[in-house]
């Protein structure tokens, strides 16, 4: 299966499983899915159903119990360096933007560059160019406390597109926001993935944020569902 | 942004608990540097003395408190002299005496004028003194141009006069910045008649040392010989003293800085367990987080060494004018002693930072990023 361009999908899930505590709690119970090249695809479902879990382990962060994941074509559990992946492959965005509260807005962009292979000079110019395309050029030496909830949120997008990632994986980006925040950090979104042909995986609880989107995913306990199945989320 | 900036800006944002940490590593630095000016000064005075002849090796009385209090038989010099392998030992009686303010520390060898030139001695200027003289002296020729002397003038030393008939030259630096009489002569003037400080002993070619110190020590128990620098503790306890303290605040030193920074890294890693998380998860490796925090350690203890040496240099300039030090201890700023006090504030951040380095760099992402 590939796209026009003849590129693999963006990310391919076949059969995953992961569970915790050997095998008490599990979270995912085989999640078979595929992600287009440059589509944006929200996942809906209710609390504990596994939707982080599942983020989590397309970031590289955790590892399935079974079944394979490819993003690009390449199977992430054979990758040579997991730093690599995470820093160039993928951009995390997470609920609570994590930024770094002691650096400057543009600081915090760049924190995400060194050793990147781009000269100093670069970073910094790459860096104030995503504080643009982010709308944030006139905060550029504000420290996230002196932030509003969405612009950090927007902020954390433009640290996650540092390194030009093709995916975008954020969870839950709008959780604490209010809904014009929200509004805005979603015209972002589209912007970035109509602008840069980024693929974009949102988490969300909400599915006014998720009608943002071009296909909604259903999960209900650690499984991929019908809408008809799924519970009408909080 | 660079590294460097980043890690100094962690440091910054962590200002007092930074500084108090950089003030306990200044302070031990501090205490390494004055420690370490005073211990090579006073080397320094005690190995001139070693220095002041041509020898291979020299033969003292063994733990003294100082060397300068070493007192030697002129029979054990002529017994020393008569052993297979030997081809000369010299007794010399040294005193030390102040001079003025500039030279604290002149030397005044008691030597027989027959035994000059197997000491290395060679007269540049005027003649030998007499063998019984008291009142004749040969001043080195750094001496001599050091106090604007020539033959034929006078010079004052503890209130007697004596007269400058020679120059000479020993080839060592100290030995040429002292002053030579008669035997007899020194003798007389500090009441020990028939003793000598040190012996110098110079080995026919190819003579074993080894043997003959052995045999000089066999024979004479009470006696010390001495060879190299490291040597001399054997004949100058105070030095040896010295030294050992020295070694020992160095230590002491190291890991009171190590444990300052040991207790502020750690807190300071549990405190952005988080942050670190997050930096994993969006791609720094593991390596990189243990270099940010090493580095931050060694920003602390860096500026607190800088500030250290200062301290030092202060505290020694304190002690030198200290009306009981005066005279006694003239500092001298090897530079060995920066470079130990430079190794130690690098030891303390490595020492210090290395658990809590490693604590960071080996956490999971995803535990840290979930811990609150
Ligand atoms: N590290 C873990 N150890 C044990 N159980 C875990 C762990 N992580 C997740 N779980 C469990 O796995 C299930 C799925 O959790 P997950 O966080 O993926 O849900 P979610 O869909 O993101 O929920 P929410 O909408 O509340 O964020 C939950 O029952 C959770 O308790
Ligand atoms: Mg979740």
């Amino acid at each position: 299966m590939s796209d026009g361009a003849g590129r693999p999908p963006a990310i391919q899930i076949f059969d995953v499983k992961k569970s915790f505590d050997h095998g008490l709690v599990n979270a995912l119970n085989g999640v078979t899915l595929t992600i287009g090249q440059g589509e944006w695809v929200a996942l809906v479902g209710p609390s504990g159903c596994g939707k982080s879990t599942l983020l989590h382990l397309l970031a590289a962060l955790d590892s399935p119990t079974s079944g394979r994941i490819l993003v690009n074509g390449n199977d992430i559990s054979g990758l040579p360096s997991l730093n690599r992946y995470r820093r160039f492959e993928v951009g995390l965005v997470f609920q609570l933007h994590n930024l770094l509260p002691n650096l400057t807005a543009i600081q915090n962009v760049e924190v995400a560059m060194f050793a990147n292979g781009l000269k100093h000079s670069e970073q910094g110019e790459r860096a104030r160019n995503l504080l643009a395309a982010v709308s944030l050029s006139h905060r550029e030496k504000v420290r996230p406390p002196g932030l509003s909830g969405g612009e950090r949120q927007r902020l954390a997008i433009a640290r996650a597109l540092a390194n030009n990632p093709s995916i975008i994986l954020a969870d839950e980006p709008t959780g604490a926001l209010d809904s014009a925040s929200a509004e805005t950090v979603l015209d972002l979104f589209r912007r970035i993935r109509n602008e840069r042909g980024v693929t974009i995986l949102l988490v969300t609880h909400d599915r006014e944020v998720a009608a943002a989107a071009d296909r909604i995913i259903y999960m209900r306990d650690g499984r991929i569902v019908e809408p008809s199945l799924a519970a009408p989320a909080g | 942004m660079y590294f460097v900036s980043l890690t100094a800006r962690n440091v910054y944002t962590r200002k007092v608990r930074s500084s108090l940490t950089g003030i306990a590593i200044a302070i031990s630095i501090a205490v390494v540097v004055t420690m370490g000016v005073l211990t090579h000064s006073l080397r320094r005075t005690a190995i001139s003395i070693l220095r002041t002849g041509d020898a291979d090796f020299s033969v003292a009385q063994k733990g003294v408190s100082d060397v300068i209090y070493s007192s030697v038989d002129e029979k054990d010099v002529d017994l020393i002299g008569s052993y297979e392998g030997v081809e000369n030992a010299i007794g010399v009686l040294v005193d030390m005496t102040k001079l003025d303010e500039d030279h604290p520390f002149f030397l005044k060898l008691g030597i027989p004028p027959g035994d000059l030139e197997a000491f290395g001695v060679q007269i540049v200027a005027g003649r030998k003194y007499e063998p019984d003289s008291q009142t004749e002296i040969m001043l080195g020729y750094r001496a001599a141009r050091d106090l604007g002397k020539t033959i034929g003038d006078q010079v004052v030393i503890d209130d007697d006069t004596f007269d400058v008939v020679g120059i000479y030259s020993t080839g060592q630096v100290f030995g040429d910045a002292a002053s030579m009489m008669s035997l007899v002569g020194v003798q007389t003037e500090e009441r020990k008649p028939g003793v000598v400080t040190l012996v110098f002993v110079r080995a026919v070619e190819g003579a074993n040392l080894d043997e003959i110190r052995a045999r000089i020590e066999y024979d004479r128990p009470e006696l010390a010989t001495v060879r190299t620098e490291s040597e001399f503790g054997r004949i100058d306890r105070n030095l040896e003293l010295i030294s050992a303290a020295n070694i020992g605040v160095s230590a002491l030193a190291l890991i009171i800085g190590a444990v300052s920074i040991l207790n502020t890294m750690v807190l300071s890693v549990f405190e952005r367990t988080r942050e670190f998380g997050v930096l994993r998860a969006i791609g720094w490796s593991r390596m990189r987080v243990l270099l940010c925090v090493m580095m931050e350690a060694l920003v602390v203890s860096l500026t607190g060494a800088m500030v250290g040496v200062g301290a030092g240099f202060v505290a020694v300039e304190i002690l030198a004018r200290s009306p009981d030090l005066v005279g006694v201890f003239q500092p001298d700023y090897p530079g060995g002693v920066f470079g130990r006090a430079l190794a130690i504030a690098f030891g303390m951040a490595f020492v210090g930072a290395l658990y809590p380095a490693a604590r960071a760099a080996l956490l999971r992402p995803l535990d840290a990023i979930r811990h609150e």
